[in-house]
């Protein structure tokens, strides 16, 4: 297409918000993909309305937007990959010039693989499972061209996972997918996907699945890859700190609509539309300092509270599970305190026995060695009896709300059943305990007659908070209970938590991955690493004074806006 | 860790694994046969008044003092059930009442012809399922639709009628075999379609359901978009993960096949296990019965196994070391 054409095109189809990525001036690449006033709809709902974009060979386009906003239904459009029968797809997407969507598939899958390629959300699912690698590999080197011999297309995927950063092709080739780790097969898939040299990468979330330094090196592969074979990236992403730091221009989305476009820089500092400000504002990693004023309150607490000695005291805490007559050390001397009203944060990644240190905290397990003090409680050694008298100062707000709450109870029970178990007031003064904590956490009494279903993932979250805080405790154990919601509802979350922490001077224990998230709510931070203690001190210190390597790892793991147009 | 293939085929927990299972299983079936004994002992009606001591059968008193002798029934019940174990466990089930033979040797006349039967039907069936899973996956939607009800409708019409719907059409109307020569090659085939119907519907609803699963799993997505077509993603990605899951029915369906073979083999009027019960009942001959009721748990017991035996060598999945103690994957170095 001439760029006069693509101008005409522009002028006739593009929206009024949609700006061009700076492409028309002379010698800029030809265009690679263009979408066009692209409408889907799934069964008569519509999901996707008049979306425009351009992607020029050798760019990266990153489409941002939370659940529901209509980022891979998009991508799937693309790939044609929509359910059969049920999504519906109307505009127009040009691949090299080519209409994708009214392509009869006799002359579109000659494309698959060769044209576009695409790399899945979640590594897990997304290779047949009982199947090995090997032999999904032959498929996928079907498709090189040219007449090659079974040893050449060997070596070509031998080569290929070589180059995504697999030092042992012959033992992933070997293997089934569970046996290897979600950050192997997400190069697995990479590897794949690049092996026919396409012109073109859609990646939904590639990285979403995966542990933050792994996160890191996946996005870098994904750089190094387009650098080195020519690939055009088109990067589905609910996280625009990503966004701005591995796209060249970002198309941000709303409930199917675009509502700003434009190149990275632009965008992610200084966006115009009101969507995309709010988005901005919400991105831990954009706003470290966001809380700051709310934290400070329980700042100033625990400064005054110093000489009443910590709230919560971990000393020397050790776990050993036998698996397999081997002994594995979830964790190993573990100590911290927590001074009343603060937040104490523990960061780690997969396998570093977070899980383990929460079961210990909340009397699930008991420690091999160790002591764990509660308000000056012991929590270990206690008989399930004596827990429960202490489970009224100690709460527990778990990750995933969708999992959570028992789909068949209404709201009010959910809230009250604390109260019904340690059977605490008359009937009376429970209904007014439910109420208030359900003022607490900015929910409407109007919500008390509906069951989960019916409510979204941040009041889910709430209606969890509010169920945790019913009996008055003063300690809450919050694990990652942002990491399964949108980041405009983690912002809300974040914001009633810290709420309540001013008015009320509770004490949390987070647990997280998510570095920039603790950034802005935690006071003191423990960086764990396969169970064993990496370093320790406040936010500050960690955050901008590493001590250790791996500390340093995971603060480089976290996306800078400014890495991205450098390169 | 090489090759996980060969390893996962010798591997320890595998051997312990089988041998728990072949033990459970002898553990079954002998609790079978005890249930069965007493069962049949609590049973109103004395065997030896009753059978023994029927005019019609003409037994003189010498006789009846030896098969009483033989099978201890002036002892008290649990030195029977002792005494008939250990007859059981030298393979000797006793003698029938009716015919004074062995009743090993009744049972070996007819069990060649119901094992046909049955295995036809499950052929039969294995392959009908399939076939109605092929269509509906990968006819057009007109044809395919309609499909998808057929193992509905074969589940809710019972065997025996579509015996006689066959008997009627095919012997009768169209002469492909006939009625008296029950035997014969294509009667047997008949038998074992009109036994084998209902038992498909269940394999074919189980593997249709399991295609449609697995259809929508994002790896079906990854392989389509890496340009694989529609036959190649149904044969080489869908078929195998859909029909593991299938051989587990297969093992459900072998009480089916057992009961549904007595009534197909009467309405075709073919001499099997069928008939042999069906005399047996009809003349309270329990040393016949009780053989056939430990057969029907044997067979039970064994196809079981032998399904129990196979999965994990099919599933790749299946971890032996039990649910709880997963083995942990092969995680990446991260460079500290």
């Amino acid at each position: 297409m001439a760029p006069q054409d693509r101008l005409n095109a522009l002028s006739e189809g593009g929206t009024a918000t949609l700006e061009v990525p700076p492409a028309t001036e002379a010698g800029a690449p030809p265009v690679l993909v263009s979408v066009r006033d692209l409408c889907v709809s799934y069964g008569g709902h519509q999901v996707v309305s008049d979306v425009s974009f351009d992607l020029p060979r050798g760019h990266r386009l990153a489409l941002i937007g939370e659940s529901g906003s209509g980022k891979s239904t998009i991508a799937r459009s693309l790939l044609r990959l929509l359910p059969a029968g049920v999504g519906k797809a109307r505009g127009t997407i040009e691949v090299q010039g080519q209409d994708v969507l009214t392509l009869p598939e006799r002359h579109f899958r000659p494309l698959r693989g060769r044209t576009i390629g695409f790399v899945p959300q979640d590594p897990a699912s997304s290779l047949n499972p009982v199947r090995t690698i090997g032999s999904q590999a032959r498929e996928a080197s079907a498709l090189l061209p040219g007449d090659l011999s079974k040893a050449q297309r060997h070596q070509a995927v031998v080569e290929v996972l070589q180059r995504v950063g697999l030092d042992d092709p012959e033992r992933v080739l070997a293997s089934y997918p569970h046996q290897l780790s979600g950050g192997m097969l997400q190069r697995v898939l990479i590897g794949f996907a690049v092996l026919p040299e396409p012109a073109l990468l859609v990646a939904d979330e590639p990285t979403s699945a995966l542990d933050v330094t792994i996160q890191k090196r996946i996005l870098d592969l994904l750089d190094e890859l387009r650098d080195s074979l020519d690939i055009s990236l088109l990067l589905i992403t609910h996280d625009l700190a990503i966004a701005a730091e591995r796209a060249d221009s970002v198309v941000v989305l709303k409930d199917g609509r675009v509502q700003e476009a434009g190149p990275t820089a632009r965008v992610s500092s200084a966006p115009t539309s009101d969507y995309a400000k709010r988005l901005h504002a919400d991105v831990p990693a954009l706003n470290p300092d966001r809380y700051a004023d709310l934290r400070d309150v329980g700042a100033a607490r625990r400064a005054r509270a110093s000489d009443e000695g910590p709230k919560i005291a971990v000393r020397g805490v050790s776990k050993t599970f036998t698996v397999d007559r081997s002994r594995l050390t979830a964790v190993d001397d573990l100590s911290f305190e927590v001074p009343a009203g603060t937040t104490h944060a523990i960061v780690g990644e997969s396998g570093s026995g977070k899980t383990t240190t929460i079961r210990l905290l909340l009397g699930l397990e008991t420690p091999d060695a160790g002591s764990i003090e509660v308000a000056g409680e012991r929590v270990d050694g206690r008989t399930h009896g004596e827990l429960r008298s202490l489970r009224r100062h100690l709460q527990f707000v778990y990750q995933n709300p969708f999992t959570s709450l028992d789909p068949t109870w209404k709201v009010e029970r959910l809230v009250r059943e604390p109260l019904d178990r340690f059977r605490i007031g008359t009937k009376d003064e429970r209904r007014a305990a439910v109420r208030e904590a359900l003022d607490a956490v900015g929910l409407d009494q109007t919500l008390l007659a509906r069951r989960p279903d019916a409510l979204s993932g941040g009041q889910r979250q709430r209606v969890a908070i509010a169920r945790a805080l019913v009996l008055k405790p003063d300690v809450i154990v919050l694990d990652e209970p942002t990491s399964a919601l949108d980041v405009s509802v983690q912002a809300d979350i974040v914001q009633v938590l810290l709420t309540l922490q001013a008015e009320l001077g509770l004490t949390y224990v987070f647990v997280s991955h998510d570095l920039a998230l603790v950034r802005q709510l935690a006071h003191t931070v423990t960086v764990v690493r396969r169970g064993r203690v990496v370093e320790e001190g406040t936010v500050a210190q960690i955050f901008d004074a590493p001590r250790e390597d791996y500390t340093r790892t995971l603060l480089d793991s976290i996306p800078d806006a400014h890495h991205g147009r450098t390169s | 860790m090489t090759d996980t293939r060969s390893r996962r085929l010798v591997s320890r927990p595998y051997l312990t694994y089988a041998l728990q299972r072949v033990v459970q299983a002898a553990v079954v079936v002998l609790l079978a046969y005890c249930f069965t004994f007493l069962v049949i002992s609590v049973l109103p009606g004395d065997p030896v008044s009753n059978t023994l001591r029927n005019p019609e059968n003409n037994f003189t008193e010498d006789e009846i003092a030896r098969i009483i002798g033989y099978y201890g029934l002036d002892q008290p019940i649990h030195v029977q059930l002792w005494e008939s174990l250990t007859r059981f466990l030298r393979l000797d089930l006793g003698v029938s009442l009716r015919s004074n033979l062995p009743v090993s040797r009744a049972i070996s006349e007819v069990i060649g012809s119901t094992v046909v039967l049955a295995l036809s039907a499950l052929v039969v069936a294995v392959v009908l399922a399939f076939g109605v899973a092929y269509g509906v996956r990968n006819l057009p939607t007109p044809l395919a639709r309609p499909l998808r009800a057929l193992p509905s409708l074969f589940l809710s019409v019972p065997n025996f009628v579509i015996g006689l719907l066959l008997i009627n059409v095919f012997a009768f109307q169209l002469g492909l075999f006939f009625v008296t020569d029950s035997e014969g090659g294509t009667a047997t085939f008949f038998a074992a379609v009109a036994l084998g119907i209902p038992v498909s519907a269940q394999i074919a609803e189980v593997l249709i359901a399991n295609l449609d699963h697995e259809s929508r799993q994002e790896y079906a997505s990854f392989a389509t978009s890496r340009g694989l077509s529609r036959s190649r993603l149904f044969w080489r990605h869908l078929l195998k993960p859909s029909s593991l899951p299938v051989v587990t029915v297969i093992a459900l369906t072998v009480g089916e096949l057992l009961g549904g073979a007595l009534i197909t083999e009467t309405i075709f009027g073919r001499t099997g296990i069928g008939s042999l019960v069906q005399r047996a009942v009809t003349t309270q001959d329990l040393p016949v019965l009780q053989a056939v009721v430990v057969l029907a748990a044997v067979t039970f017991v064994v196809v079981n196994l032998v399904v129990d035996l196979v999965y994990p060598l099919l599933d790749p999945r299946v971890d032996l070391r039990g649910a709880t103690k997963r083995v942990r994957p092969v995680t990446e170095a991260v460079p500290a």
